[in-house]
């Protein structure tokens, strides 16, 4: 009840995905799930929180808020500000199979929000923030930075990627790897429907270079529940193959099909220390906000 | 292939319904662009090239099925197969007696040939040679020499013309294919009679090679023994009157000769007075130029018991069972009905008509010499009294004369008496005659109207397809039929003859009705002995002559009516054989359903097409 009492109080992607732009969607999301984080149990992680300690022999003097001294008479270390300088690689999945979405909102748009808010969320932290969209090969890229336009920009290519051909997430995850001069985070966002070797093969090649791994796995409802109850002439939205199938003669197929790939990600990736986090489009992205400020935790 | 009922062909079009339905709905199913289809090319599941296979081989069992369901119904056949689809040209060539005129048959021959040379090149040609009956003397050939040479072998017989049974017979050597019948003829009047009928396929022209008007004949047309005296009716059927010397002999023996005078067109009588033996007679007329068939007639004369009449009733005591009939007529000899069965076939014979007025006792053995005495050309007179029953009197008259005597109320298996309900408010009917002109009212004159003066309290319903109503009941009901019986006749009253069931033997009219009915039933016993060569039982040669059938001497004699020599114009024939083409259609459709019933090749499709259901079945059964 009172997870779900918590939910409620988040906004519904659908809903989300109607507002306006990817800024006013990523603030929209963001900024709710900051003002809800006073009650939630990971308060602490706010960049509004300043923090502050007792002095340690060997602090930097000039850290010390000679304030609280006068008013006290102890030394304490104020930080006010992110002393960390996290540089995070968001990559989305833009290949066809994205495009798919039954509850008003596709996994791409989903997967869009979930990026302008995590770029959003991670400009606010000071974290320098990047973007790579990809399908088969690199579609658009966008190094991490800081700097004030940065956010700007990085919403604008997001809001123009158009949902592109056929999946080959493997590939451009080594390109990616490959091209990273600096450690950090990356976090990927797709529904993975690609040979999970491949894939873990793919993000085992960040840990090699150093950064930490966040895997958003976006998956539509129909996809998990497969809900289809009449005979349907299912179209593959890559490769245009087509599979007639009377659902109820195959659902149980599907499901454990599905299941298994699932189990398969969570088993492999979380045994190669990889956060993973399967997402469904009608929940909430602040429970992605949360799976990442715990990441985050856990990289400062 | 052809087809019983094409129209049902127009149902196939049906088969488009399943085809519409495959185009429209071929994909019935709703339609997801999805993402993981990847995940369930696994399943067990059709994928679509597989499933759009048997899709295709659904839409062919449906569409198979009903084109065959169709195909069914129009009941299609082969047709028998045809030597060639040439056309034929058919001779028919008339040999009856009238074509034995001087120079007929030569004439006939000539054209008989001239048409097989003048039939177009490629066509096969027959010839039938036909009079009373026709024969197929050359079925259908290509080799025109030995189809000439057949024409140049026909005579002239004795029968008389029948072109409908000509027609028939050459109709019915096309089959399906087309072409011409040319009729050798005289194109005498007599050869149509009403009713013929001829299968002459509409797509067969025919043509008429007119031999020409035989010369004047005179005939003997007719002989009979009156008493002593033998009356030979002399007929000339020339322009000009004739003097007609005709001869008698009697077994042989001259009995006498007469010449008489016969207008043009007209008919007269060779009388040949105190003629006491009893034997064979022939009459023979002078007529060199004329049809030399009918110049001489038999006769039987002499020895005739005929005019005896054999009353059976239920205990053959005439005075108790039939008393009026006893005393309206002498010479009556009765029969139980119980004792027939102990008669010979040969003392039945010697009576010229039985009269059947109780069926009571009347045995296995009696009803079977009945029959035989009925079949052998006696006549029986039948009165549906009270003591006849419905069943003796068909087992009686013979499978071949199907008479029934029934109730009003239905009851078929016993003659009754029955009350007419119409007649209750008058308590009785009486009868008219329907055809006056019948030899048993025609003596009635204008007194016919005193039958009407019998009162019929009950009656019997008497019916029958070989029988001629005379006479009819007020209520509508035959009162008297005249009907065949074998080779004999049968005269059935609706009603008793003993004042049981009306007051008719009462009347004034029931003497001249009762003697009437035996004398016409006698002359027909007596025209027993007599046969046209056309009609002659099995066993009998078709020719003029004296013949035994069984016992009985029998003469056989020309048909009359060959002797005149009336023609038809060719518009006049070509009008009866446009009125025949329009049976023979008929003629012809029911053989093409002969054929198609032979073939039933309606049920093999049948068969087709249940198994194309079962297969769609089994086919639809293993799609998703």
């Amino acid at each position: 009840m009172a997870a779900e009492a918590r939910d409620r109080q988040f906004l519904d992607p659908a809903v989300v995905a109607r507002l306006g732009t990817l800024e006013l969607k990523a603030r929209t999301v963001v900024e709710g799930f900051i003002s809800g984080l006073h009650r939630s149990p990971f308060k602490g992680f706010s960049v509004e929180f300043a923090e502050y300690r007792q002095y340690i022999p060997g602090d930097d003097l000039s850290m010390i808020d000679w304030k609280v001294y006068a008013r006290s008479d102890r030394h304490f270390i104020k930080k006010f500000e992110e002393e960390t300088n996290l540089h995070c690689q968001l990559l989305v999945d833009v290949s066809g199979s994205m495009s798919y979405g039954s509850r008003g909102i596709s996994k791409f748009e989903y997967a869009a929000c979930l990026a302008a808010s995590l770029g959003y969320l991670m400009h606010r932290q000071r974290d320098a923030v990047g973007l790579t969209a990809f399908s088969d090969h690199i579609v658009d890229a966008l190094p991490s930075s800081t700097r004030p336009g940065h956010l700007r920009n990085l919403l604008i290519a997001l809001d123009r990627i158009q949902v592109g051909s056929r999946t080959d997430v493997a590939k451009p995850l080594h390109q990616i790897a490959e091209a990273m001069t600096k450690r950090g985070m990356v976090v990927l966002i797709s529904d993975l429907l690609d040979d999970p070797d491949a894939v873990v093969r793919g993000l085992k090649h960040f840990q090699y270079r150093g950064s930490d791994v966040l895997v958003f796995h976006i998956l539509d409802p129909d996809e998990i529940e497969f809900p289809f109850d009449r005979a349907t002439r299912f179209e593959d939205l890559e490769t245009g193959d087509e599979v007639v199938a009377v659902p109820g003669a195959v659902r149980d197929y599907y499901l454990k099909q599905m299941g298994g790939l699932i189990d398969r990600y969570r088993r492999e990736l979380g045994a190669a220390g990889i956060d993973y986090q399967l997402l469904n489009t009608s929940e909430p992205l602040e429970m992605a906000l949360l799976a990442y400020l715990s990441t985050r935790s856990r990289t400062a | 292939m052809s087809f019983l009922s094409p129209l049902f062909l127009v149902a196939a079009a049906a088969a488009a319904v399943p085809i519409l339905l495959h185009l429209l709905r071929r994909h019935a199913e709703q339609r997801v662009r999805f993402a993981a289809v990847a995940l369930l090319k696994g399943a067990p599941v059709e994928h679509t090239a597989r499933r759009r296979l048997r899709e295709l081989l659904l839409l062919a069992l449906r569409v198979g099925a009903l084109v065959l369901l169709a195909l069914a119904f129009a009941r299609p056949f082969v047709r028998a197969a045809s030597p060639a689809s040439a056309r034929l040209t058919v001779v028919a060539i008339d040999t009856s007696l009238s074509m034995s005129a001087p120079g007929s048959v030569a004439r006939a021959r000539q054209l008989a040939g001239d048409a097989i040379r003048a039939a177009p090149a490629g066509n096969d040609v027959a010839v039938v040679a036909f009079a009373g009956r026709a024969d197929v003397i050359v079925r259908p050939t290509p080799d025109r020499g030995a189809a000439t040479s057949a024409t140049q072998t026909v005579t002239p017989g004795f029968g008389s013309t029948k072109y409908a049974a000509g027609l028939a017979a050459a109709g019915g050597l096309f089959a399906w294919r087309s072409g011409s019948i040319v009729v050798v003829t005289d194109l005498q009047a007599s050869g149509w009679d009403a009713g013929d009928r001829a299968s002459v396929p509409e797509a067969v022209h025919v043509l008429v090679g007119d031999v020409g008007a035989p010369p004047g004949n005179l005939a003997v047309e007719a002989l009979r023994a009156d008493g002593d005296r033998v009356v030979a009716s002399i007929r000339n059927s020339g322009d000009r009157a004739r003097d007609a010397h005709t001869r008698l002999t009697v077994d042989g023996r001259a009995a006498g000769e007469s010449t008489v005078t016969v207008a043009a067109r007209a008919s007269a009588d060779a009388v040949f007075a105190n003629v006491r033996a009893a034997g064979v007679a022939i009459a023979t007329v002078d007529d060199a130029g004329g049809i030399p068939g009918d110049n001489g007639r038999y006769a039987l004369t002499g020895g005739n018991e005929a005019a005896r009449s054999l009353v059976i009733t239920t205990s053959g005591n005439l005075d108790r069972d039939a008393w009026y009939v006893r005393h309206a007529i002498a010479g009556l000899r009765g029969s139980a009905a119980a004792e027939l069965g102990g008669w010979t076939d040969e003392a039945l014979a010697r009576y010229g008509t039985v009269l059947l007025l109780s069926t009571r006792g009347l045995g296995r053995r009696g009803r079977e010499k009945l029959a035989a005495y009925a079949n052998a050309g006696g006549s029986v007179l039948i009165a549906a009294g009270p003591d006849v029953d419905g069943d003796v009197v068909a087992d009686v008259l013979g499978s071949g004369a199907p008479l029934e005597m029934k109730t009003a109320n239905g009851d078929p298996e016993r003659v009754a008496p029955q009350d007419s309900p119409k007649a209750a408010p008058q308590s009785s009917l009486s009868l008219a005659p329907a055809d006056v002109r019948h030899p048993i009212f025609r003596s009635f004159g204008a007194e016919v109207a005193s039958l009407g003066l019998v009162r019929f309290r009950s009656v019997a319903h008497v019916s029958g397809r070989s029988c001629q109503t005379i006479a009819r009941f007020t209520s509508g009901d035959a009162a008297v039929l005249d009907c065949a019986a074998g080779n004999g006749r049968a005269i059935v009253v609706a009603s008793d003859l003993d004042n049981r069931w009306n007051d008719f033997p009462v009347r004034a009219s029931f003497l001249p009705f009762l003697d009437q009915s035996v004398r016409y039933l006698s002359s027909h016993q007596s025209r027993g002995t007599e046969y046209l060569v056309d009609e002659v039982p099995a066993g009998v040669a078709g020719v003029p002559g004296v013949a035994m059938v069984g016992s009985r001497r029998v003469v056989v004699n020309v048909d009359p009516r060959e002797s005149d020599v009336d023609r038809l114009s060719a518009a006049d024939f070509q009008a009866s054989i446009t009125r025949l083409k329009h049976v023979a259609a008929q003629d012809v459709r029911a053989d093409v359903a002969d054929e198609e019933h032979r073939q039933h090749l309606w049920q093999y499709l049948l068969a087709a097409m249940i198994a194309a259901l079962l297969a769609e079945g089994v086919v639809a059964g293993r799609m998703v």
